[in-house]
């Protein structure tokens, strides 16, 4: 009975919309682009968290990198603390003992991988190119989520074998002239010959990722099972010119850890920390924990979503203070309605649900509608800007929610002005 | 004798809050009963308006005691004078006071907005009154497209859709012509016909003759004319 006449309460509120559909139209307009903008800022921020937790995530969420760092000044002689130099050699960085201790010591580690690097020419004929060759495990293609484009990744065979295989970017084949099958062909590298087993696809190796993973933009990197390189080479390597000659020894330059439990991450890299810095007072080392950075790039990619939700929120609260302001003439305007209503019977409330229903579409009306805006605003943007953007239930919800509560605010005060009115004088109002 | 259905006893009115206060009633004595048809006449400002409004409960007495059909009326809280004015009392204005967005049904159907029963269930009600009133094929125009007098008949079927115990009219043909004039008070006169209560205030010694006892404010005080 009560929800009966509450129904056609609304709908009498309704009517007086229907009876003036030009304002109501234009008022509504306000709230529709506000909740248009609303949605489109929410959908960019969200399309920006997305892309970041896809850049950090390459990097494996689970994973602590640690790379080897050549202290500050390297040249100089004066030995403060632990020597780090020997003669002439160039001699820093993560050692086989550090790699050791994380695996015999730290608890809940999945996998723990060493890396080595070294730069080295790579011929094709005449033709060469200056790499880096990466001593790596098998594994670790598959924590970093490398994936081959044709071939074969490398293999625990290859280890044993100490075989002279590798697996390279496909840049670098480009820039070595190979444009027949990869597979099979013979690189020299330095004096040795390698074979290419396998080719990774590109499109792993961007932004914050090719930062960490020591790539770099050239795609010169050749992947090389690690046991060939350090039985048949050692981690000693020469770069010299005309009469002088550096030597560089960097036992590991890095060092991939992966936690058993996501969890555990950050207390893991805690733990590691705390060995590391024991074994290098110099830091000749710097760790790279992937979900600690995504959690600070998130914090600031938060802030950068409220302020622009806060921007679009102006055009949402103009919006409001238009409708508070149409309402208010409405209310002058419909004096006399309000003061007849009142002399056949409208208690105080009922005008003011009147006139709360009449804001209250009007904004639910123009939130619905701002959506569809907002949607049509990010197909846009996405077309013309290539930026990842996503429209979340919660962002729609988020307008829904913003817009009732703009209809009711901006509608309380020019209810309860109606309300207020002497009911006489209303109804003698010209 | 019966028992009145109004009874005003030592009312006054008095407007503004500073002195000299405007003293307009000046201890009204009325009593009127059931089924009887009411007119009060006086000379422009000298309170008829003020009266009609006291009695239909749009505004209290500054003192005095106003009965209506034996319940004390005249210190009530808004909210029970709105439920008052919306089940007792109708409104026919001078001006008809048609809200202009709304159809001709849909204005009869105000009042039932407010009160207990339902629009759907009093749908049928409110058709046979705007048929009474002769507004049948109108019903779904809006105020604007009516002449006055059909303006005034949809403002009389609305006074009437909540059944109440008094009718009030504020000179209800001050603004028709005398032929349509003449129709609202034929319809006023079957109204009476049908026992309703009716009280109305005009200008017209001639109009008020059709009433069947007249009263004149003089003074702020009530005169019985006779008849
Ligand atoms: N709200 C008010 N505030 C102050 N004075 C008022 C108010 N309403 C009416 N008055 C005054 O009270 C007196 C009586 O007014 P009222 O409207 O009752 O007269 P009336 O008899 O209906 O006159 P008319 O025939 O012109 O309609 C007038 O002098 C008027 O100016
Ligand atoms: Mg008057």
């Amino acid at each position: 009975m009560i929800s009966r006449k509450k129904k056609e309460l609304l709908r009498m509120g309704l009517q007086s919309l229907l009876g003036y559909p030009m304002r109501t139209v234009l008022t509504m307009l306000g709230v529709v682009f506000g909740v248009g903008s609303v949605i489109a800022m929410l959908a960019l921020g969200a399309g920006a968290e997305k892309e970041l937790l896809q850049e950090i995530g390459r990097l494996g969420i689970q994973n602590i990198i640690i790379n080897s760092v050549e202290p500050d000044q390297p040249e100089n002689n004066s030995s403060s603390g632990s020597s780090s130099r020997r003669g002439w050699i160039n001699y820093y960085g993560l050692k086989f003992k550090d790699h050791r201790q994380i695996v015999e010591t730290i608890p809940g580690i999945e996998r723990v991988l060493p890396v080595h690097l070294s730069k080295k020419k790579a011929w094709n004929g005449s033709r060469w190119v200056e790499s880096t060759l990466f001593a790596v495990e098998p594994d670790y293609f598959e924590v970093f989520g490398l994936e081959i484009a044709s071939g074969r990744a490398l293999s625990p065979q290859d280890e044993e074998d100490l075989a002279r295989v590798c697996v390279v970017r496909s840049g670098l084949l480009q820039e070595l002239g190979i444009y027949e099958d990869p597979i099979g062909y013979v690189l020299t590298i330095e004096d040795q010959k390698f074979t290419i087993v396998g080719v990774l696809s590109e499109d792993r190796f961007q932004g914050y990722a090719q930062k960490a993973l020591v790539a770099d933009a050239r795609s010169s990197e050749i992947y090389i099972p690690y046991q060939t390189v350090l039985k048949r080479q050692g981690t000693r390597s020469f770069s010299g010119s005309a009469g002088s000659w550096e030597a560089t020894d960097v036992e590991l330059n890095q060092i991939v850890v992966e936690v058993e439990n996501l969890d555990q991450v950050i207390l893991t890299s805690r733990t590691i920390e705390n060995l590391l810095s024991r074994n290098h007072p110099e830091k000749d080392y710097e760790m790279i924990v992937p979900l600690e950075v995504l959690a600070q790039r998130r914090k600031t990619q938060q802030v950068f979503n409220i302020a622009l939700v806060a921007i679009a929120s102006i055009s949402l609260l103009v919006g409001g203070i238009g409708i508070a302001n149409i309402m208010l003439a409405t209310v002058t305007e419909r004096t006399r309605e309000i003061g007849v209503r009142r002399a056949l019977g409208a208690q105080k409330r009922h005008i003011i649900a009147q006139f709360l229903t009449e804001t209250t579409t009007i904004s639910i009306l123009g939130g619905v509608l701002g959506i569809f805006l907002g949607f049509g605003l990010v197909q846009i943007l996405v077309i013309f800007t290539g930026w990842t953007a996503v429209i979340t239930p919660i962002s729609i919800m988020v307008a829904l929610t913003i817009s009732v509560a703009v209809g009711i605010t901006s509608g309380i005060y020019p209810a309860r002005r109606a309300a207020a009115l002497d009911p006489i004088s209303a109804l003698r109002h010209q | 004798m019966p028992q009145p259905i109004i009874s005003l006893e030592g009312i006054h009115k008095y407007y503004g809050e500073v002195e000299p206060r405007l003293h307009v009633l000046k201890g009204i004595h009325l009593d009127v009963t059931q089924g009887e048809f009411v007119s009060i006449m006086g000379t422009s400002g000298s309170g008829k308006s003020t009266l009609l409004n006291l009695l239909g409960c749009l505004d209290v007495p500054t003192e005095g005691s106003y009965l209506l059909g034996g319940k004390d009326v005249s210190q009530q809280s808004d909210d029970e004078l709105s439920r008052i004015r919306n089940e007792d009392i109708g409104f026919i204005f001078q001006s008809f006071q048609l809200i202009p967005q709304l159809t001709v049904l849909e204005n009869v159907q105000v009042p039932l907005l407010y009160g207990e029963s339902s629009i759907r269930e009093k749908e049928e009600h409110c058709r046979s009154i705007l048929d009474s009133v002769g507004l049948s094929h109108r019903l779904s125009h809006r105020p604007s497209q009516l002449s006055g007098g059909e303006c005034q008949r949809v403002a009389i079927a609305r006074s009437l859709v909540n059944d109440p115990l008094i009718l009030l009219a504020d000179e209800p043909t001050g603004n028709l012509d005398s032929k349509t004039g003449q129709e609202v008070l034929e319809l006023m006169d079957s109204l009476h016909g049908d026992g309703r209560t009716i009280i109305m205030i005009t200008h017209d010694q001639e109009v008020a003759l059709r009433a069947q006892r007249q009263v004149r404010i003089h003074d702020g005080l009530v005169i019985e004319e006779a008849s």
